[in-house]
């Protein structure tokens, strides 16, 4: 009846990949390319001040780019273009991109940028997300660091807490997770026989690249082409931008191929990261297991830049239920500048850090109440027609039959 | 200096930097490009190459090391039953550790046609996959030994 479904499909890419003919970017040589190699914040929170010339002067250097280099816009950010191309004043997180040293080869790039000499200013830097929340705490972008609060209201908690037997309150923390995909970040850019701006780079949005790329460039779009070759792993760590912006400009000031390719260490501290987060949980029952009440606070360590922040804590607060009915709700999801790395998309997007919280949470009420793991969950689990915190009505699920199976084990 | 090897069947004689690692003869000089470094510190095992018949990351092997010496990289793979048993099990996704899997899968095979789970798990230790899980590698190397005993045709 299905041509795929419910069939094994050889994947499109597979021989490829198992002859080891995929081309990802590091795998693309030009004749007469040059190679980039960036140079990075050693501090989280300073003041700089940047003198390339020593690097200018080595035999080799084409040229070493800064953010007077930058034709048009110095920003980025997929959400809020807080991201600057290269930092012009104060640097925010460990590794934010200063210059892009440019060489015939990648071993002269490497050593002209330890030569580009940085005069550090530094600044009180905040890295607890809480503590970034006072008042008094350092700006990490000279305004309030809390950029983002998403609340849910339902019902009335402190009335239902009143009528609770048990209440159970615990404080979660998650730490940062890097995707860690195999294939670090490379790209090469030129400009083709029409004069087209090309970057080839394993990126996860190549529309978005396209338009960043080009307000960089102060061009119309269509005079910048993205084109992703093979991806090696991606898992949202490639949704912002790398590379991308600094090979288009290099390429198109110089009017030559440029490549650069990420070794693993700069690829930790050039991607975006999984949020960490502290979660404030307070849930209530009454005696039989059904829940009452649920009172959260997650605060989300966003970094130093925004990415995916609100996106990432307005689905944490949307999950922070679980998958369960729970009359009165309140919850409130924070996203806070910090000057550590930035934390964008992965894998679940907020869904995920959320359920060592309140599946823990229903464990310890399961246990006061006398109740087995599976006993209180089957009881407020979401069923045919259930009502989510945010209103929700829930059609096909087979949430409780798959409660059920796991009574076997 | 310049180093003699044998690299697919075929023979070099190739004049390199001392400081060249094995991983960039195979890639910049001889455009094997299908060897990958994604860590460069022995780690991952993506640029893993057979060296005199085992399995070696090439990131840590000096270029001169190779002198005199029989590499096989995954373009020289002829094992078509690996490759197969690879994509019918759906062990290939980002297809960043593909190549070294397969070397490293290929390594163990030509010397166990009969190798257990821990055998296999064992085998690919060295090499990282940050998409599959490994269950579904551990799987299509679990095929290609059944075809190669002749168990099953593909």
């Amino acid at each position: 009846m299905f041509e795929f479904i419910g069939k094994n499909i050889k994947r499109i890419d597979a021989k490829d990949k198992v002859e080891g003919k995929a081309i990802y970017p590091q795998d693309i040589y030009i004749e007469g390319m040059l190679y980039g190699f960036t140079v990075r914040s050693k501090f989280p929170h300073a003041f700089i001040k940047v003198d390339v010339s020593e690097a200018e002067k080595v035999d080799g250097v084409v040229k070493v780019f800064t953010y007077k280099d930058v034709p048009g816009k110095n920003h980025h950010g997929v959400v809020l273009k807080d991201h600057e191309v290269f930092i012009s004043k104060k640097v925010k997180r460990i590794g934010d991109p200063i210059a892009f040293v440019v060489a015939k080869s990648k071993e002269i790039a490497e050593y002209a940028a330890s030569l580009v000499k940085v005069e550090y200013d530094i600044l009180p830097a905040v890295f607890d997300p809480e503590e970034a929340m006072r008042e008094n705490s350092p700006k990490v972008h000279d305004k309030d660091n809390v950029f983002y609060h998403f609340k849910i209201r339902k019902g009335d908690v402190e009335k239902a807490f009143k009528e609770c037997d048990v209440i159970v309150e615990n404080v979660y923390k998650v730490p940062m997770v890097d995707h860690a995909f195999l294939q670090p970040e490379a790209g090469v850019s030129y400009i083709d026989e029409d004069g087209k701006i090309v970057v080839i780079a394993s990126t996860q949005y190549p529309h978005f690249d396209q338009e960043e790329i080009a307000q960089a460039l102060g061009v119309s779009k269509d005079l910048v082409k993205v084109l992703t070759p093979a991806v090696g792993g991606a898992f949202g760590g490639r949704e912002d931008i790398t590379l991308q912006i600094h090979l288009a400009i290099a390429a198109f000031t110089l009017k030559r191929p440029v490549k650069a390719v990420y070794s693993r260490e700069e690829s930790f501290i050039a991607h975006s990261k999984r949020h960490a987060m502290k979660m404030y949980y307070k849930t209530g029952a009454t005696k039989d297991g059904k829940l009452l009440a649920l009172e959260a606070k997650i605060i989300g360590d966003s970094g130093a830049y925004a990415s995916w922040s609100m996106n990432v804590l307005r689905k944490a607060a949307v999950h922070a239920t679980g998958p369960y009915v729970v009359e009165n709700v309140k919850i409130d999801s924070f996203a806070v500048y910090t000057n550590n790395p930035f934390t964008g998309a992965m894998r679940g997007f907020g869904a995920t850090q959320v359920p060592i919280a309140y599946e823990q949470q229903m464990d310890i009420l399961a246990r006061k109440l006398g109740l087995s793991p599976i006993e209180i969950r089957l009881k407020n689990c979401f069923k045919e027609g259930s009502e989510t915190a945010t209103g929700q009505i829930l059609e096909k699920v087979a949430l409780e039959k798959c409660i059920e199976e796991l009574k076997r084990f | 200096m310049k180093i003699e090897l044998n690299v697919n069947g075929k023979d070099y004689s190739i004049e390199i930097e001392e400081h060249l690692r094995l991983i960039d003869l195979l890639r910049d000089k001889l455009n094997l490009t299908g060897t990958k470094e994604g860590c460069g510190e022995g780690e991952c095992g993506a640029c893993t190459v057979i060296m005199d018949g085992r399995i070696v990351n090439s990131c840590l092997v000096m270029a001169f090391q190779a002198h005199k010496s029989k590499i096989i990289t995954i373009e020289g793979v002829e094992d078509e039953d690996i490759k197969n048993a690879f994509i019918e099990e759906g062990a290939v996704q980002c297809g960043f550790c593909t190549p070294g899997m397969i070397l490293a899968a290929k390594s163990l095979l030509d010397k166990n046609e009969n190798p257990s789970e821990q055998d296999i798990r064992e085998a690919i230790s060295g090499n990282l996959c940050r998409c599959t899980g490994y269950n579904k590698i551990v799987s299509a190397i679990k095929k290609a030994a059944e075809i190669k005993r002749g168990g099953r045709n593909v």
